[in-house]
């Protein structure tokens, strides 16, 4: 008996030593840092100077006293509201061509498609999407040939939000691989079946292809979801949170308060408050998702 | 063979001994690190050379950037405790900084003369002043200005204004120009801060009160009249609308309107002429001070950028020596030039006349001007200042110039909002 639990608690050892690199890695990096920050979302911290206690008065700052909180909030959600199902549609319209048929010539394409995602991201693109809708830019050159003059895209807090939208439509890389993924999956006996019985393109769209990638759906969602609370090059780059913060994305508000205010403590609060909203959101989508994400398995045929 | 062979190791280790102690006896190393453009990197690392060459026992290690993330930069070091020996400041910082006590006081090294300011004038000293103690030693000297393109005066026929000019004048001017070109009659960012502390100096106060701790003018119509004629010139045409001027972005001086030909006037900081003349291929701009308040003049001289020493430097001496060499030398003045703004140094002013370019000439001129005519240089902002130009005063700028407020609640607004940030 003895010697059975000694044996368990070896194995049990060398199973924490085995898998500790990644434990001392999460404690040290993300733990650590999660707990510290909670800590300094309740204090006045400038980096310089040690953190100060300061109770809640962070919290109650970033909802009574502060006008750019709110901006910043506003802008953000604007921003998933309507950037995360253009994407998803782009993303699926896209992806439904390319299952449709099989040639080299696609798998080429697929590729292609997918560049914007890798470099989309970056600080070149964001320069370039500056140029392409300046005052001076390629579109008001395009759009003075047809007699239409100096729309001030990125000046007008009407536009310039748009504008971010539409880069990140463009980049719609890898949802689409993954719904191409999806889709490779739906057996292909259910559409014979529904040609045979005489079904439409739109009613085998809308009653096995969508209800079958409804697992993908989600995962694509709440992915594409947190990404977009996420979001901080565009804004940073493009239009650097203006015209009157009607772009002033929420983490890159968090970051001028982090490092150009050195408002440590202040920032951690706002991060906080970012957490909890996302997971908020995420389990909204997740309750709801047992009334319409249908699962194969759980079925039992 | 044997006991050659430990003596030779004996010897070995003797060498190594005497090698790794001898220099460390005598050999300091400084670190050191500024912000700046790759012309001032350039020439920085060039006075360095120099120095290391004369004083072949003190080695420099340079740290350098570009200037929007060096405090980010430099406040993670001091949070780690390794900052340089020598850090190059900012005005509007070096409130925060000396309260921190990550500065030395340098009036020790002064009085011995490790540091010579003999030819330096009382006032430009004293801007490194606080609290009564020298904190930090200025590089040179900078003023607001506004760059004048005379062509475009001449093809106007607006002959150029006085020297005391008044906003009454630039608005006359600008309004010709802008009629009879159909150019800006001045552009970019005429609301920046710099203008209106100006504004405020001639209205009788300041942005700041001296202890930094509430606003400097009293009338909330100071602020207010300063947007509203701002709203009136940008509803003529006169000036870029606001929005222009945020599509675009934050510009180089190079790419300013005015170097487009597509304005007159451009307000600038002084040492900027020589990025503005560049893009212009050397066509000559003037320089003038801004608008007076019916005679009553706003510039002043701005320490452009500052040299401080790291208050827990091991070296103190040797730091202040090469801060010396950096501002008393010739051979590294003539390296340097006016690139950080005007030299301080009297002596070395006079050595660099002969060399100057017509651009520099004109810089130097112009100095020597606000030195005459100039009021004298504010106190360093109070520690929060960045914070209130993000949060405060650029918010409300924009949303007065985009009519979503007027001035004279924008005027309350800002009062409110500064006084919450500097209480907190």
């Amino acid at each position: 008996m003895k010697n059975i639990s000694k044996k368990k608690k070896h194995d049990l050892l060398m199973g924490y030593l085995f898998v500790s690199p990644w434990l001392i890695g999460f404690i040290a990096f993300i733990i650590f840092p999660l707990v510290t920050s909670l800590y300094l979302s309740f204090t006045r911290y400038d980096i310089l100077t040690p953190p100060r206690w300061i109770g809640l008065q962070n919290w109650i700052r970033m909802f009574t006293q502060d006008p750019r909180f709110w901006n910043a909030t506003k802008a953000t959600f604007k921003y998933v509201l309507f950037e995360v199902p253009l994407r998803l549609t782009f993303a699926f319209i896209v992806a439904l061509i390319f299952s449709m048929k099989e040639s080299k010539v696609l798998n080429l394409y697929r590729a292609i498609y997918y560049i914007p995602s890798l470099i989309g991201g970056s600080v070149a693109i964001a320069v370039v999407w500056r140029q392409i809708w300046g005052y001076d830019g390629i579109i008001n050159a395009l759009l003075s040939i047809f007699g239409i003059h100096g729309i001030n895209w990125l000046g007008d807090t009407r536009t310039a939000i748009w504008t971010l939208i539409l880069l990140a439509v463009w980049q719609f890389g890898s949802p689409m691989l993954i719904f191409l993924a999806a889709l490779k999956q739906v057996p292909t006996e259910l559409y014979e079946a529904a040609t045979i019985d005489g079904a439409s393109f739109w009613k085998r769209l809308t009653s096995i292809t969508l209800p079958m990638i409804t697992p993908v759906i989600l995962f694509n969602l709440i992915n594409q979801m947190i990404h977009g609370f996420m979001a901080f090059t565009q804004s940073y780059i493009i239009t650097q949170g203006g015209p009157l913060d009607s772009t002033l994305f929420y983490a890159v508000y968090m970051y001028r308060k982090a490092f150009n205010d050195f408002e440590m403590g202040y920032a951690s609060a706002l991060a906080w408050f970012m957490l909890a909203l996302v997971g908020l959101f995420t389990i909204i989508i997740f309750k709801t998702s047992n009334r319409w994400v249908y699962y194969e398995a759980e079925e039992g045929v | 063979m044997r006991r050659n062979f430990r003596l030779l190791m004996i010897l070995l280790v003797l060498v190594c001994f005497l090698l790794a102690i001898s220099p460390a006896q005598q050999q300091v190393t400084l670190r050191i690190i500024w912000w700046g453009s790759q012309d001032r990197h350039n020439r920085t690392l060039k006075v360095i050379d120099l120095f290391q060459k004369k004083y072949p026992n003190i080695k420099i290690v340079a740290e350098y950037t570009g200037w929007s993330e060096y405090y980010t930069k430099l406040t993670t070091m001091a949070a780690g405790g390794n900052l340089p020996d020598i850090m190059q400041q900012d005005h509007a910082y070096l409130r925060g900084w000396v309260e921190k006590g990550f500065l030395l006081p340098l009036d020790d090294l002064v009085a011995q003369g490790v540091i010579n300011l003999k030819d330096v004038a009382k006032n430009i000293v004293d801007a490194g002043k606080l609290y009564g103690k020298l904190y930090a030693i200025n590089l040179g000297n900078n003023s607001q200005a506004f760059a004048i393109d005379p062509e475009v005066f001449r093809k106007a026929g607006v002959p150029l204004p006085p020297t005391l000019w008044t906003w009454e004048d630039f608005k006359r001017i600008a309004r010709i120009i802008h009629r009879k070109l159909g150019i800006y009659g001045a552009a970019e960012n005429l609301g920046d801060h710099n203008v209106f502390r100006v504004w405020t100096i001639e209205n009788g106060g300041y942005l700041f009160s001296e202890d930094g701790k509430s606003l400097g003018y009293e009338d909330d119509n100071v602020y207010a009249s300063f947007y509203r004629m701002l709203l009136e010139l940008q509803d003529e045409g006169v000036i870029p609308s606001r929005d222009v001027e945020v599509a675009r972005g934050s510009v180089s001086p190079e790419q300013r309107f005015i170097c487009l030909g597509k304005s007159a006037m451009q307000f600038t900081w002084s040492n900027q002429l020589t990025a503005m003349s560049q893009a212009l291929k050397g066509k000559q701009l003037r320089l003038y001070m801004l608008p007076t308040l019916n005679g009553k003049v706003g510039n002043f001289l701005k320490p452009s950028m500052f040299f401080a020493i790291n208050a827990k430097t091991k070296y103190p001496k040797e730091a202040a020596t090469f801060i010396n060499f950096f501002i008393n030398d010739i051979e590294a003045a003539k390296i340097l030039m006016a690139e950080r703004g005007v030299p301080i140094s009297k002596k070395v002013q006079l050595a660099l006349k002969p060399l100057l370019t017509p651009v520099e000439k004109e810089m130097f001129n112009f100095i020597s001007v606000v030195e005459k005519y100039g009021a004298p240089t504010p106190a360093p902002d109070p520690e929060r200042w960045q914070e209130i130009y993000n949060n405060v005063y650029t918010p409300l700028y924009d949303q007065i110039m985009y009519k979503k407020i007027t001035p004279e609640e924008a005027a309350k607004k800002f009062r409110e909002q500064v006084m919450q940030i500097l209480k907190r």
